[in-house]
């Protein structure tokens, strides 16, 4: 599966007793833009955070980049069989928050060569000039050595991607990477990630921006009770979908 | 005046012994806090025994458990034949020994406080990009629960200052142990306590100012 950049099979997580994923599968080819779309508490960031293993299924397989992850059992459940072959996982990934998680206590320059750096064992010089040319695509090369909490919301975020690019991903995940911003922020963050589509990266994003989300992806996933409800190119989810329920979530959240 | 004059002399010659006690105490205690905050993070007997340990240290007097130390341990044939007696045996040995495994239990308290603060979304982002658990705790948690930790614990390395004041009473010569001497030969106990009070005073002064240059470099008052 080289060609599958991303791959998650009937995917299943609980709280307690409710459960947010009912067997979700999903495939990312490399070069697709996935946006992944449905009401709150529909599942769609239980999903995202299932493919680093923030969140560890009850059933189901996630792979990345043609490696499946191995499971041991253990007690009723189950558990990774292997913490290193999990780390490989997550360190072939990029993951943007809602909340941006930047590192306060490190520099701008300093969170983005964090984990090339500690994590991969790239020669800091190559990090450092790598990370140069990822903070001026994200238009904060002037910012490299201020601090997260000098930096808008905006600022922070697009740091934050800049952060994930770092790690070379297979794939880009992004977990509702807007919702935490003023609107008036929105769009410097939305800016970088269409450039990004546009250069061809893999990128799977939750989103509640219906009109970004209908332009840039490849595919569009919409999510209803941890089931995915609806699936296929955005002109058919956004504008003529099959399910009801998708059209309602869709008609009333493009409207806005 | 010249009484003070030479009262503050003769007390400054106890102030090399009162900043040893300190930074030996501190030190050696800062270690064992560091330890005893991690382990009341495992869970499980390792968690039971760091907080039976700290409700211990933290919940008796310091002027107690130096007595014991240096009075009552010696009562146990075991300690007056093992290896440690040599030591065990000497006041500066009891006082080190006291004030290190006192402090280490408020300063494991403080530094757990720091860890609990520390945010949980900057963990998670440590762990998204694969970092082993050791390398999240160098990297990301301790230099950011020592941070949150440091104002608290430079209130404690204050108090520990002070608490070298108890070793004069298993005959250790530091500030307040020369104070007592002096009044036991001149009977003037207002201003023999107060220059000690004072030297204390200038000491602690410098080691506020120091905390708040490090917290002001390492970022935290911004």
């Amino acid at each position: 599966m080289t060609e599958i950049a991303v791959a998650v099979r009937g995917l299943e997580k609980r709280y307690g007793a409710m459960p947010v994923l009912r067997g979700v599968s999903l495939e990312a080819r490399t070069g697709e833009v996935i946006s992944i779309i449905g009401a709150s508490g529909s599942g769609k960031s239980t999903m995202l955070r299932c493919i680093p293993l923030l969140e560890v299924p009850e059933a189901g397989e996630v792979g990345v980049a043609g490696e499946w992850l191995r499971w041991r059992p253990k007690g009723t459940g189950r558990v990774p069989a292997d913490k290193a072959q999990v780390a490989a996982l997550r360190a072939r990934l990029g993951f943007v928050f809602q909340s941006f998680n930047l590192w306060s206590h490190r520099t701008v320059l300093g969170n983005v060569i964090e984990a090339p750096v500690h994590v991969q064992g790239r020669p800091r010089a190559e990090a450092i000039e790598e990370a140069e040319v990822l903070l001026a695509k994200v238009g904060l090369g002037d910012k490299r050595d201020s601090y997260p909490a000098q930096l808008s919301g905006g600022q922070q975020q697009r740091v934050a991607i800049a952060r994930a690019l770092a790690m070379r991903p297979a794939a880009l995940l992004l977990d509702e990477p807007t919702s935490a911003l003023d609107p008036e922020l929105v769009g410097e963050v939305l800016r970088v990630i269409r450039a990004l589509a546009e250069e061809g990266r893999t990128m799977l994003i939750v989103t509640h921006e219906m009109g970004f989300a209908r332009d840039v992806s490849s595919r569009a996933i919409f999510l209803h009770q941890g089931i995915i409800e609806e699936e296929g190119p955005p002109a058919q989810v956004f504008n003529d979908p099959i399910s009801d329920r998708c059209r309602q979530f869709v008609t009333s959240h493009l409207r806005r | 005046m010249a009484f003070i004059a030479d009262t503050l002399l003769q007390l400054l010659a106890g102030v090399p012994m009162t900043l040893e006690l300190t930074a030996i105490s501190v030190s050696a205690g800062a270690i064992l806090a560091g330890v005893l905050a991690l382990l009341t993070r495992l869970g499980g007997p390792a968690s039971w025994i760091a907080r039976g340990y700290i409700f211990v240290f933290r919940g008796s007097p310091l002027l107690v458990q130096i007595f014991l130390i240096y009075y009552g341990l010696g009562q146990f044939p075991a300690v007056r034949q093992s290896l440690f007696w040599p030591f065990l045996r000497q006041p500066w040995w009891c006082a080190l020994l006291a004030l290190s495994l006192n402090t280490a239990a408020y300063g494991a308290e403080v530094i757990r406080g720091g860890l609990l603060a520390v945010p949980k979304g900057q963990i998670e982002a440590g762990r998204v990009c694969g970092m082993s658990t050791f390398t999240l705790y160098r990297r990301v948690i301790l230099p950011l629960a020592l941070r949150q930790a440091l104002p608290a614990y430079g209130n404690e390395v204050i108090i520990m200052v002070k608490s070298t004041s108890l070793a004069s009473v298993i005959t250790l010569m530091e500030v307040t142990g020369i104070a007592k001497g002096i009044i036991s030969e001149t009977f003037r106990a207002l201003p023999v306590f107060a220059c000690a009070a004072a030297i204390y005073l200038a000491i602690n002064f410098t080691i506020a100012g120091a905390v708040r240059l490090l917290e002001r470099r390492l970022g935290v008052a911004s």
